[in-house]
């Protein structure tokens, strides 16, 4: 059966008001993660979702008076919006002070979000590394819901330690136990004492081990990927070397955003923002795109 | 209709009466559209003003929303305000057509920018076309023409001592009929010359396409002091900042004008920048204006006003940049020339 084209749609902007006011919401829940990763549970005053989002999309959290910061949703609950995030910054050092029943911004949602719908019947191989969780963590968390309308599911993800891998208890406890769903993590440094018994190695020789060891194929597979610039240039080069089409790799990129609805100028590559005909990008759309 | 330069000043006076009027005028030191008043000498004679007008649509700070706190409480609470109906008199045919790419930025692609569309709504825009363009001016050659603006609401063509007054929209059709005190039947003959300066564009979109990584960007650089001053004096550009004024426990968010030509434009919690050479901040600011913008809106982001060459203060010059792409081989021909 020939299967379908994955297809990334770019023309999704909607009108939602005043996009750069936000609304006001409610941290209802803080897990921390890692020694620098806290991920943050939002609602809005009045006990609902603070909006509807699809896998991959992204959210602007602000913490008046500090600043505001997009992140991509790392999930939704009936009534909440999930954010993980990294203590990297003035904003993101002070979201971290946050505790629960403070109250916060939030606006969006914006940008496109992961092809679901023309990935359906793919085996599906998600890559992450570090804070590149939370837009995969969307996505499969959205195929594990639908788990039927997906094949076989890997997921490479990798971080610098042990202590940096993020959401560890949807990597040990919750996601192996779905239906022939692979987890597969590695850590790029052990460390004496931190209880690490598995792969050491970088993501992109880790994915190719994994892809030989495991048997897997490219015939119907689709590739999603998220990380750091490194990990993300080379995890590109491996994908194409196991022999993707460059149709069937799917990624998320990020940069500094401002406005959110492609007018302030700042995240654009060549002629598309990344906040609005973004993030996410197949690669050859990327490989059509000016470096920039 | 005619309107006699000599008895404008009646009609401002006249529309000043009725609603906020602005003009070409010199302000400390510079020159800009003021607000018609007491003491304010209309300069009908400049041609462009030094700062352009599109901090009337679109103000080089703006204040989005208010927020308070109190303890865990947070109240957010938008400043978007309605405009009073206000008029730009004597706009020049380049800045018009830079309204039109203000236009396509903040009320096209998916999201209308509101703060935007209200002045946008409230303005009639009376452009005066340029009977003799000046030295750093070369809007016919890239987009627009010094003797027309299809898209002010009046136009008004100079003939020497008058203008020939032509309302080209409703809007223009309703105040042209509230000026016709001041105004005389008759008909002349406007003054078009052209501009000296010429730049070839046919062909500039597509060869810079593959121009990314050519030398051109580095020479740039190696001139530019990315002090941003040709982006705050440009007509169109756009790209802004939202940062936040705190008073203890409340405070506002606005928006700023910003510039690519500055390091922190683009710079990453994290430390990554993608853009953190001159080189590519320049090559940012020409392929903006000369390619990407043109793919996504259909025109280029340039109306060749000449500010940014008059005001650089390291003699980067658009016109000559334009020139150097117009002459430079295409990528492929130099890719084969480097083989053989």
């Amino acid at each position: 059966m020939p299967k379908t084209p994955i297809e990334v749609s770019h023309g999704c902007a909607r009108n939602n008001g005043e996009p750069y006011v936000p609304q006001v919401c409610r941290v209802i829940d803080i897990q921390e993660q890692t020694h620098d990763v806290k991920s943050f549970r939002l609602q809005t005053l009045d006990g609902k979702r603070p909006f509807a989002c699809e896998p991959g999309q992204l959210g602007m959290f602000s913490d008046p008076p500090y600043g505001e910061c997009m992140f991509a949703v790392a999930g939704v609950g009936e009534d909440y919006c999930e954010f993980i995030v990294k203590n990297v910054g003035f904003t993101t050092n002070h979201l971290h002070e946050l505790s629960v029943g403070d109250e916060v911004g939030l606006r969006g949602p914006y940008g496109n979000w992961f092809p679901y719908e023309s990935a359906k019947g793919r085996d599906m191989l998600f890559i992450g590394g570090g804070i590149g969780m939370p837009p995969v963590r969307a996505f499969l968390r959205h195929c594990l819901a639908h788990r039927e309308d997906y094949g076989r599911i890997d997921f490479v993800y990798s971080a610098s330690t042990y202590d940096d891998l993020v959401c560890k208890d949807d990597l040990f406890n919750v996601w192996p136990n779905e239906p022939d769903t692979h987890v597969h993590v590695s850590v790029y440094h052990a460390k004496e004492g931190d209880g690490w018994d598995g792969a050491v190695s970088y993501t992109a020789p880790y994915l190719e081990q994994v892809f030989a060891e495991e048997g897997l194929s490219t015939e119907n597979a689709c590739a999603v990927l998220c990380g750091g610039p490194s990990l993300f240039r080379t995890c590109r080069e491996s994908l194409l070397k196991l022999g993707f089409a460059p149709e069937d790799i799917v990624t998320t990129l990020e940069a500094r955003m401002k406005c959110g609805v492609g007018k302030c100028g700042r995240c654009n590559v060549g002629g598309v923002f990344i906040c609005l005909e973004g993030p996410v990008f197949t690669e050859a759309e990327l490989a059509r795109m000016p470096r920039d | 209709m005619l309107l006699k330069k000599a008895k404008a000043g009646a009609l401002l006076d006249a529309i000043a009466a009725k609603e906020r009027l602005f003009v070409p005028a010199d302000d400390r030191g510079t020159s800009r559209f003021v607000a018609y008043g007491a003491g304010v000498e209309p300069r009908f004679d400049l041609l462009n003003t030094k700062l352009p007008p599109k901090d009337l649509l679109f103000p080089a700070t703006e204040t989005l929303y208010r927020w308070s706190r109190d303890g865990a409480d947070l109240a957010i609470d938008s400043a978007f305000a309605e405009t009073d109906p206000f008029t730009v008199f004597g706009l020049r045919p380049c800045d018009m057509a830079s309204v039109d790419r203000l236009d396509a930025v903040f009320l096209t692609k998916g999201y209308v920018d509101e703060f935007y569309q209200a002045k946008r709504e409230a303005a009639t825009f009376v452009a005066a076309t340029c009977a003799h363009p000046g030295r750093a001016c070369f809007c016919d050659s890239i987009a627009a023409s010094p003797h027309e603006a299809p898209t002010a609401d009046v136009l008004l063509e100079d003939a020497g001592e008058e203008w020939v007054v032509t309302p080209q929209t409703e809007k223009g059709a309703s105040a042209v009929e509230a000026w016709k005190p001041y105004l005389e039947e008759g008909d002349a003959e406007p003054i078009k010359a052209a501009c000296d300066l010429k730049v070839d564009m046919a062909a500039v979109p597509e060869k810079l396409k593959g121009m990314f990584d050519d030398p051109i960007w580095s020479d740039i650089g190696d001139q530019c002091l990315t002090c941003g001053t040709c982006t705050f004096v440009c007509p169109t550009c756009y790209c802004f900042n939202i940062d936040q004024d705190v008073r203890e426990d409340e405070g506002k968010r606005f928006r700023c004008w910003d510039s690519c030509m500055f390091t922190d434009y683009t710079a990453m919690a994290g430390g990554h920048n993608p853009r953190a050479s001159k080189e590519s901040r320049v090559r940012q600011r020409f392929m903006h204006k000369l390619t990407y913008f043109n793919d996504r809106y259909d025109m280029n982001l340039c109306v060749g006003c000449g500010r940014c060459m008059r005001d650089c203060p390291a003699a980067v010059d658009i016109s000559l940049i334009i020139d150097r792409i117009a002459a430079s081989e295409p990528a492929q021909e130099k890719e084969a020339m480097a083989h053989a």
